[in-house]
């Protein structure tokens, strides 16, 4: 397994009152795989995301990536796990507007240590495979979204990482845009890639062979295609 | 090179924004410009105070009226002269007579400074030493020249629209004196646009008596000059009542005096400095506080695509160090002009050579690390709060 959750808490405080976005979650999801995420908003997905991605902690139970407890890790160890082992997609793309579009896919190896003009080359490299070998040094605002949202995905790729998690990735694109992103994320998979997707859209969802259903905080049902 | 990744990451956010910038500088700016031209001038004082003191001597006592108001508070007179020639210790006097006069050469005049000197000790008094005086043409006074003078080079070159030669003659209040020596060019303004002649003559035209305006004693080799000036002193007190209207001094004491001077000058431009770079100090924290809430998302994303929080640290302390090294860099040019425009006035009204300032290559660097420096202490706080930043939170914006 990939990505292994053990009765997962999150609780946000909001002052006085707690926010529990999430109420116990167990899941495993194994190397390789595709899995959707889908429910209404509210329901905990980004949490849920947040936690696989290393970007938070678990308030209670465990969350293993790659066989590792992240729930005790120092700010450090998770920055290098994310780092290594994760490449986040996001809704609203969040490229850096002063950076082209090589220089924020060029961006996580700068913190891995990777030499310049290796960077370089594999963020050209990365960036064609998208289909931006023409956009190289466009900054995000000269560029259309779904060309944003590549170049997004590209950087999730930077590290080579195990893990792709994508959170809304098509919510902010047209549909012929947001098809074209996904077509990319389900090449990445193929390409062994262990694909997470958040999405709203069921049509969307449905591509995933795992489909994890949340409401309040807990998961209401996995679905598996073609099997369980 | 990992600096380099983090300076062209920081240039890219910084040229975003380049008034507000500027605004921030103004403090360190203001700041390091002083430290600049304050250490240039103690410099240039120190290296030109030194060199007149070489020409000086170290082996003279200098005897001169504490001036008040404008006005001497006592005399000095050949008596006087002849007493400090008697104190054991002092090999021969000098008594000067110094006044500014008026000269007419054909037909033209200008007010010229004039020294009276003793003909026959003036080549011992003025001439001694490596860095004394020397001649271009003619030759020095000499016992019994009366209406003979020697010139400085400026006298020789500049204030008269025809030079003036060996030969030539000058006419002092209407008393025609000639020309037998022209001094080389010595860079000291006083000394080159001055005339030399004998000091009964000197003083008859102006009807001084035997009054005396400096005495210069040259102490016997080996004796020591601090006693020597202490009986002098101890002497003229005798002679005038009190010590009080004059001074004794030896090159030690007068650069202690300039030192003290330039002590005063340190505190005021220390004091600009130090109010300056603070303020500056707490423009660029400012600055940088706004620079990290403006920045949050960004922060965000740096984090979630795996910089460490060191990594953070670095990218938001490199901005405030390039902010401090930006403001250092033009306070030094600022600096290095105000000390160009002293070099200048100093050698218009004191003289060539008086008072040359110089911003050196160590004091660049100096000021830069300085700067550097101020960047990033100020950055330290911000720089911190974006390290604390929670990525999730950060993400959200
Ligand atoms: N930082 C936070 N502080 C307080 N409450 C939070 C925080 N983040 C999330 N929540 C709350 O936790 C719950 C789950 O939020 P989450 O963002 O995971 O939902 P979501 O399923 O992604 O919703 P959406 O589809 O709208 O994106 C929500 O009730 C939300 O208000
Ligand atoms: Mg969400």
């Amino acid at each position: 397994m990939v990505i292994k959750l053990e009765n997962v808490v999150k609780v946000y405080r909001l002052g006085k009152v707690r926010v529990h976005a999430l109420r116990g979650i167990s899941l495993e999801i194994p190397r390789g795989e595709y899995v959707s995420i889908m429910g209404p908003s509210g329901s905990g997905k980004s949490t849920l995301m947040n936690l696989i991605g290393a970007l938070d902690r678990p308030t209670g139970g465990r969350v293993y990536i790659d066989g590792v407890d992240i729930s005790r890790l120092t700010d450090d160890r998770l920055a290098v796990l994310r780092r290594k082992k994760v490449g986040f997609v996001f809704q609203q793309f969040n490229l850096i507007g002063k950076l082209s579009a090589l220089e924020n896919v060029a961006l996580p190896m700068w913190f891995a240590g990777v030499s310049r003009s290796a960077r370089v080359h594999r963020a050209k490299q990365l960036l064609e495979m998208v289909g931006l070998g023409n956009r190289l040094h466009h900054k995000p605002a000269e560029l259309s979204g779904g060309e944003r949202q590549r170049v997004a995905i590209a950087r999730a790729l930077a590290n080579d990482p195990e893990i792709i998690l994508a959170d809304e990735p098509t919510g902010n694109l047209d549909t012929s845009s947001g098809m074209a992103v996904i077509q990319l994320l389900e090449k990445l998979n193929h390409m062994g890639k262990t694909l997470v997707v958040v999405t709203h859209d069921p049509e969307f969802g449905r591509r995933a062979r795992m489909r994890v259903k949340l409401r309040d905080g807990l998961i209401r049902g996995i679905d598996r295609n073609g099997g369980t | 090179m990992a600096v380099l990744d983090y300076l062209i990451f920081s240039l890219r956010n910084l040229s975003h924004h380049k008034l507000r910038s500027f605004l921030t500088l103004l403090g360190v700016i203001i700041g390091i410009m002083a430290v600049v031209s304050m250490i240039s001038i103690g410099s240039g004082m120190k290296a030109s105070l030194k060199e007149q003191l070489e020409q000086l001597g170290s082996d003279k006592v200098f005897i001169l009226p504490r001036i008040a108001y404008g006005t001497a508070a006592v005399t000095l007179s050949d008596d006087d002269a002849d007493a400090v020639a008697r104190v054991p210790g002092v090999a021969f006097v000098s008594p000067l007579y110094s006044v500014a006069g008026d000269v007419a050469y054909r037909n033209e005049r200008k007010i010229v400074k004039i020294y009276g000197v003793d003909p026959e000790k003036a080549e011992a008094t003025f001439g001694a030493g490596a860095s004394g005086y020397q001649l271009l043409k003619g030759r020095w006074l000499q016992r019994g020249d009366v209406y003979k003078a020697v010139i400085g080079y400026g006298v020789h070159d500049d204030v008269f629209s025809r030079d003036i030669n060996v030969g030539s003659v000058l006419r002092i209040h209407g008393v025609e004196f000639q020309v037998v020596g022209v001094f080389k060019k010595t860079g000291d303004r006083e000394k080159d646009y001055t005339i030399y002649a004998n000091l009964d003559a000197v003083r008859g035209i102006f009807g001084v008596g035997d009054r005396v305006t400096l005495i210069i004693a040259r102490v016997d080799k080996g004796a020591d000059i601090e006693e020597v000036r202490q009986r002098i002193e101890r002497l003229l007190e005798d002679r005038k009542g009190s010590k009080e209207n004059f001074f004794v001094m030896t090159q030690k004491e007068i650069i202690e005096r300039v030192g003290e001077a330039y002590r005063v000058v340190q505190v005021v431009f220390g004091g600009l400095a130090a109010v300056s770079l603070i303020v500056g100090a707490v423009g660029i924290a400012n600055t940088m506080v706004m620079n990290v809430t403006e920045r949050t998302r960004e922060i965000g994303v740096l984090k979630a695509t795996g910089a460490s929080n060191a990594q953070v640290l670095r990218i938001f302390l490199t901005d405030a160090a390039i902010l401090g090294v930006a403001g250092g860099a033009a306070g030094i040019a600022l600096g290095y002009l105000i000390s160009l425009s002293i070099n200048m006035a100093a050698a218009r009204y004191l003289g060539e050579g008086m008072l040359t300032t110089a911003v050196t290559p160590e004091l660049v660097v100096f000021a830069l690390g300085f700067s550097l420096i101020i960047g990033v202490v100020a950055g330290i706080y911000p720089a911190y709060r974006a390290v604390r930043l929670d990525p999730v939170e950060a993400l959200r914006g």
